[in-house]
């Protein structure tokens, strides 16, 4: 069983090649953790760190992620910055349009309770979970590009770890 | 052919479009490839900045006003420092100055950099976005050095500046001046000769400058319609007129010219903040100001050249620790409300030009 | 022109229309009656001393006694800055609309009319645009204004 749960990471170390054994649940999991193709959504400042982190120094792409325009073309939503009352709808229909299994990262701490908006304001909304479920939440105002690739890795750790009835039901 | 009889159409633009730069909607009436209508909607990130600072006291305020303009938010700290000074009448200490005008240039070249690389990208080419972020980030780095944050900085204060800079500083920071302007003259290379970026840009979204004055429009895009009018020099404020640099100007008000003058105006920054490094002297950074100072009672209207235009804070004091009326005005609002003006009857894809070239951040137009 | 001329230029030229007020720290601050507001405003743009050509800000206040609205107005060409304030009661404040002179104005009192409620005579396009659009709260800029989701920062 060894070879089994090491695959199929380790796969081209099999001699000869050709063949490989796996089961399913995680050749699925590899398959979507390595490949997180992420939705271009940036409202405020975080977007500018998302940015960053897409760009030259930081470089998403190492961990297979590409950002995409269409919501149908994505598997993961980073909310980078504040999401207003009008705002909030949109992003469900945005969620609604992404295929499962799909995934959102809340970026900053607007995302997470309203950040410095949550006082005073009577247009924010006080953290996107009643919105849309979150898998991972990143604190900061606005979080280092590190600490978003912290949590894109602990995401695609999230994902290499589930069962495969987990998204099923989903 | 041409008396094809054709059906217009309404196509929505945002909230969620990359090209908006952030959560604009804008509603087009289409003919085809034509636009025939633009409308554009905002609030989309209304944030009510002006209602939380007018509960918080005028410290509390300035990492609030970070956020109104993010990608200059150095600007921002400054504007309302400057408007609380001149209602209380502190006089900031000489060394302070010196730093806000670095770090204010510092930032502008940041923000420049940020419109060549997505202008570009909107226009079709990946490549310099690449480029400018990477330059960028030798900026946050001299910026996380001095204050520790690469996008809130929450560093110029009431008085002053919050901390002084390290030693290291200096000479890292002559080596990124002198390297982003070199690197400028590169993305010039890159660009200026390339015939399809000359076709995308050259004579696309002229705008005038009587339009221009009408509806406000500031900064950059003023100028690159041949309006000599740079509040630096114009509305002084700080100490820009002990720097030797010049205001480009630009004639056609086209894509391509308030491309340029961005370019050359990052080069003009660096000049600035070369002489600055030059000039600087040993000193206090900060004037005694309590946490919870109360500025006289009073109303100004406070503004500053920013990388998008004019900037200001209209400040009303009461005579408490709060204020009493905060209103923000970024650069980038009058520039919206000018949209439909320009771009009526172009292309769909020259309207992503026109809007890339506007330079358009959305939290400083819904604050 | 500095501040010290241009004030005695106003007051010798527009005195009966405009009156001083000291409030205004580093840049002139002159009230008028929101009757004379357009009328006054046509003149400081086309006064060849003046040429008010360029609309900064417009902003509303809110004393709860009264409104207020403060145009803050610039000229590219002589570099002066002038501010000008309209006092408007508290029930039904009503101001006319100065956009035919400046077309920047537009969005500006659009603004003020969502979050003060501050009504304009001849504008063109009275309709929300900041807040979303089933919102039926009030005005929320408003001092008094309230609301049952609204949290309020402790007092300081």
């Amino acid at each position: 069983m060894g070879i089994i749960k090491k695959l199929p990471v380790y796969s081209e170390k099999i001699p000869g090649g050709g063949i490989v054994t796996t089961s399913v649940e995680q050749v699925l999991n590899f398959a979507q953790a390595k490949s997180l193709w992420y939705l271009l959504f940036g409202t405020a400042c975080c977007a500018i760190e998302l940015m960053c982190t897409g760009a030259s120094r930081y470089d998403f792409d190492r961990l297979g992620m590409i950002f995409r325009a269409s919501p149908r073309q994505a598997d993961l939503i980073i909310a980078a910055g504040t999401i207003t009352k009008k705002m909030a709808p949109r992003l469900r229909t945005l969620y609604d349009q992404m295929a499962e299994p799909r995934y959102v990262i809340a970026m900053g701490g607007c995302t997470i309770k309203g950040g410095p908006f949550y006082y005073d304001s009577y247009s924010v909304e006080k953290g996107i979970e009643h919105i849309i479920p979150v898998d991972v939440f990143i604190p900061g105002c606005p979080p280092r590009p590190e600490s978003l690739l912290e949590g894109c890795i602990t995401l695609q750790k999230q994902i290499q770890q589930r069962k495969l009835g987990d998204w099923q039901e989903k | 052919m041409s008396n094809l009889r054709t059906e217009e159409f309404d196509i929505n633009m945002g909230p969620h479009h990359p090209s908006t730069h952030g959560v604009c909607r804008l509603l087009l009436t289409m003919d085809g490839e034509k636009v025939v209508k633009v409308v554009p909607y905002i609030g989309y990130l209304h944030r009510a900045i002006e209602k939380i600072c007018e509960n918080r006291t005028y410290a509390m305020c300035i990492p609030i006003l970070d956020r109104f303009e993010y990608v200059t938010a150095m600007s921002c700290n400054y504007v309302f420092s400057l408007a609380a000074e001149r209602l209380s009448g502190i006089e900031v200490p000489e060394r302070a100055e010196y730093l806000r005008v670095i770090m204010l240039e510092l930032n502008r070249i940041a923000s420049h950099l940020i419109f060549f690389g997505t202008t570009a990208m909107d226009i079709g080419a990946l490549t310099p976005f690449l480029y400018a972020l990477r330059e960028r980030e030798y900026i946050m780095d001299l910026f996380e050095m001095t204050c520790g944050q690469r996008l809130t900085y929450n560093y110029i204060r009431v008085g002053g500046v919050s901390k002084d800079i390290p030693n290291e500083f200096t000479p890292k920071c002559r080596e990124t001046v002198a390297t982003i302007s070199d690197k400028v003259e590169e993305y010039k290379r890159l660009l200026n000769g390339n015939p399809i970026w000359k076709m995308r840009t050259i004579g696309v979204g002229k705008l005038d400058a009587d339009l221009a004055l009408a509806y406000g429009v500031s900064g950059p895009i003023l100028r690159a319609s041949g309006v000599d009018y740079d509040l630096r020099r114009d509305d002084p404020y700080s100490i820009y007129d002990r720097f030797d640099y010049n205001i480009p100007i630009y004639q056609n008000g086209d894509v391509y010219d308030r491309y340029m003058i961005r370019l050359d105006e990052i080069q003009e920054s660096c000049k600035i903040v070369a002489q600055a490094l030059d000039q600087i002297e040993d000193g206090p950074i900060r004037a005694k100001v309590s946490p919870n100072f109360k500025p006289a009672a009073g109303e100004t209207y406070t503004r500053i050249e920013n990388s998008r235009g004019e900037m200001g804070v209209y400040l009303v004091s009461d005579g408490t620790k709060k204020p009493f009326r905060v209103k923000a005005r970024g650069g980038s609002y009058p520039h919206l409300q000018l949209l439909p003006e320009i771009a009526t009857n172009c292309m769909i894809a020259d309207l992503v030009a026109i809007f890339a070239s506007f330079d358009v951040i959305l939290p400083e137009v819904d604050r | 022109m500095n501040n010290e001329e241009l004030k005695a230029y106003i007051e010798s030229h527009y005195g009966s229309q405009l009156t001083y007020n000291e409030a205004g720290k580093y840049d002139l601050l002159f009230e008028v009656d929101a009757s004379n507001l357009v009328t006054v405003c046509e003149k400081l743009k086309n006064d060849s001393e003046l040429l008010f050509d360029y609309f900064c800000n417009l902003s509303g206040a809110d004393t709860t006694e009264r409104f207020e609205a403060i145009y803050n107005l610039a000229s590219t060409k002589k570099k002066i800055r002038l501010d000008i304030k309209v006092i408007l009661p508290h029930e039904n404040p009503v101001v006319n609309s100065v956009q035919t002179i400046w077309p920047a104005a537009n969005w500006y009192e659009r603004e003020m009319w969502e979050l003060y409620g501050i009504h304009i005579n001849n504008h063109d396009n009275l309709t929300r645009f900041l807040l979303h659009d089933e919102w039926d709260e009030g005005f929320p800029m408003r001092k008094d204004w309230d609301a049952p989701d609204f949290i309020r920062f402790p007092d300081l």
